[in-house]
């Protein structure tokens, strides 16, 4: 049952690639997101070269959301102009990410850097997202009134230039905002191999305010843009894209993703959302602790100039 | 195992002219049964028999050492350092060249071979295998990354060296195995490769010395070539020659599956 993968040039249990797929798809559909930082870290685990693991990942990426964002589309849930403005961030973060990456990993330093993203972005957003989704629940569960909100966006989103009325999302705001939240989540795209959902969605909700039926379903559309633009840049300019690994992912993935949809709407939004939290958090802390816990070899084998 | 050693001669060593003796002379013959190793979608590591005879005229006991070496390679090294309670990588080190496999197999424990000046001249055993270093350390910039290069005068050149053996042992890439050369019949031989699936592509040199009383009599060398055929072979000559159409091509197939995907669970 095992394949040779022709770029990452290890030989791997195939139904394991799929099976993981079908998992990561299903985490994706069931919360609305990419899936990118829980099927990375696994990837390497499983010892496919980081490097490789980061770059074929996102055409996974690619295709759960594709299978997401069609439909969300037909609920209407996709605002087009909010995730085309964002799509155009992420496409220059993205340019900019690979390059960094490249750099790093000539440097040496992208293991580190990898590390140290997933332990400050999702260690940050994870802590956030459980505080605030459980007391929401326990408020609940007390039967204790939810305090009123503040619906006052930050003043700045006014003051800035560039204004364009979103009708979808509720807003008329400035472009720049959604513009550099996408060159942002481009960035991450390049150097964590995640679509930047986990960013995205919070900010859209909590900073942008944009309505919350429209909010999943944007991200995913401006996830497809980013990482489709990601993968083509890390095939072209790393060749670090396999084609096998991708392809055995993304089977599993397009199912996973519509059984995980379906079952989105059997549970309330805050439950999910701790749920969602608390992966998050995990797979932060895994991911970091290799900043702080001794190496069993002092020394490491870094990728050269030609691979 | 290694004591603070000399470092490795950069030369190649000769060969010993008395293989090319005639009939009642001490010599040794070997072949592989696979000389050509292909690496498709179902390759998981290979193992190859050398098998080989040794003529030997007289009741003195000799020693056969298998040494096969893969295409050589640049190396870049990192040093993990805890600075303030993290750890850090160093700035990478490089080799110019080591190569992407080496075993040894021996009819018994190198040491009891020959001794350690012949080993190193031969370049014989993974502790005396020859990995390009030049003899002083300067720094190459490539894309705008300083590396260091590892000079082999530098005082810490056996660490990074032991550092390049160790990781390539843990990966099966690097091996010595003092029994792996096994007599079958009076004068017969035969000692199993074994490649792991992260063996890289490219010419292998094999080497069979045999030794008499610390010294090589003969010596007899074989090539092995390891490739990529069939699919993988045109995914990875795509991915490298075309990379952006290769991309594209990657992109189209993730889209249209989670397209197909959606559509065939609308309809179910």
């Amino acid at each position: 049952m095992d394949i040779y993968l022709p770029i990452a040039e290890v030989s791997v249990n195939w139904p394991v690639l799929v099976l993981l797929g079908a998992v990561v798809g299903f985490v994706s559909g069931l919360f609305g997101i990419g899936g990118g930082f829980l099927m990375a870290p696994i990837l390497v685990f499983l010892g496919i070269p980081p490097t490789v693991a980061v770059a074929s990942q996102a055409s996974h990426v690619v295709a759960s959301s594709t299978s997401g964002v069609i439909s969300y589309s037909s609920q209407g849930a996709v605002d087009y102009r909010m995730g085309g403005i964002m799509a155009l961030g992420g496409a220059l973060g993205a340019i900019g990410g690979v390059e960094v990456f490249r750099w790093l990993r000539l440097l040496g330093q992208a293991d580190l850097t990898v590390a140290v993203s997933y332990l400050v972005f999702l260690g940050a957003i994870g802590s956030l997202m459980l505080h605030e989704s459980l007391t929401q629940i326990v408020r609940q569960a007390r039967g204790i009134a939810a305090p009123r909100k503040e619906r006052r966006r930050p003043m700045w989103l006014y003051g800035l230039p560039l204004k364009v009325r979103f009708p979808k999302s509720g807003l008329y705001i400035s472009a720049i905002p959604p513009l550099a939240l996408g060159a942002i989540a481009g960035v991450l795209s390049a150097i964590m191999g995640v679509g930047g959902g986990f960013i995205l969605v919070p900010a859209m909700l909590y900073v942008l305010r944009m309505k919350a039926g429209v909010v999943v379903g944007t991200s995913l559309f401006q996830i497809i843009i980013t990482t489709a633009i990601t993968t083509v840049l890390q095939a072209g300019r790393n060749q670090t894209v396999d084609i096998v690994l991708s392809s055995l992912l993304l089977f599993g993935g397009v199912v996973g993703a519509q059984y995980g949809a379906r079952l989105s709407g059997r549970f309330r939004a805050e439950v999910l959302r701790a749920l969602l939290a608390g992966i998050v958090l995990l797979v932060g802390v895994y991911m970091g602790l290799e900043l702080f816990v001794r190496p069993s070899d002092l020394f490491a084998i870094a990728p050269g100039i030609a691979d | 195992m290694q004591a603070p050693t000399p470092p490795p001669p950069a030369l190649e060593a000769p060969s010993p002219d008395r293989s090319a003796g005639t009939g009642g002379t001490l010599r040794v013959a070997a072949a592989l049964t696979n000389a050509r190793v292909q690496v498709d979608s179902s390759f998981r590591g290979a193992s190859i028999v050398l098998y080989g005879a040794v003529f030997n005229p007289t009741d003195a006991p000799a020693d056969v050492v298998v040494v096969v070496r893969g295409p050589d390679g640049p190396v870049r090294l990192v040093r993990k350092t805890r600075q303030a309670g993290v750890w850090l990588n160093s700035r990478p080190v490089l080799f110019e060249g080591a190569p992407g496999f080496y075993m040894t197999a021996s009819t018994r424990p190198l040491g009891e071979i020959a001794n350690f000046g012949e080993l190193r001249r031969l370049g014989v055993g993974v502790d005396h295998l020859r990995i390009a270093a030049p003899e002083e350390a300067r720094t190459v910039t490539r894309y705008g990354v300083r590396d260091v290069v590892v000079s082999r005068l530098g005082e810490d050149y056996l660490d990074w060296r032991r550092a390049v053996i160790r990781l390539r042992e843990a990966a099966a890439l690097y091996n010595s195995d003092p029994a792996g050369v096994r007599f079958v019949d009076r004068g017969l031989f035969r000692a199993e490769v074994e490649l792991p699936a992260v063996a890289p592509t490219g010419r292998y040199d094999a080497q069979v010395w045999l030794f008499q009383n610390g010294a090589p009599v003969s010596v007899s060398h074989l090539t092995l070539t390891v490739e990529k055929v069939g699919i993988e072979r045109d995914i990875y000559a795509f991915a490298h020659e075309r990379p952006w159409s290769y991309g594209l091509l990657c992109v189209l197939l993730a889209a249209f599956t989670g397209w197909a995907a959606s559509r065939v669970f609308r309809r179910s």
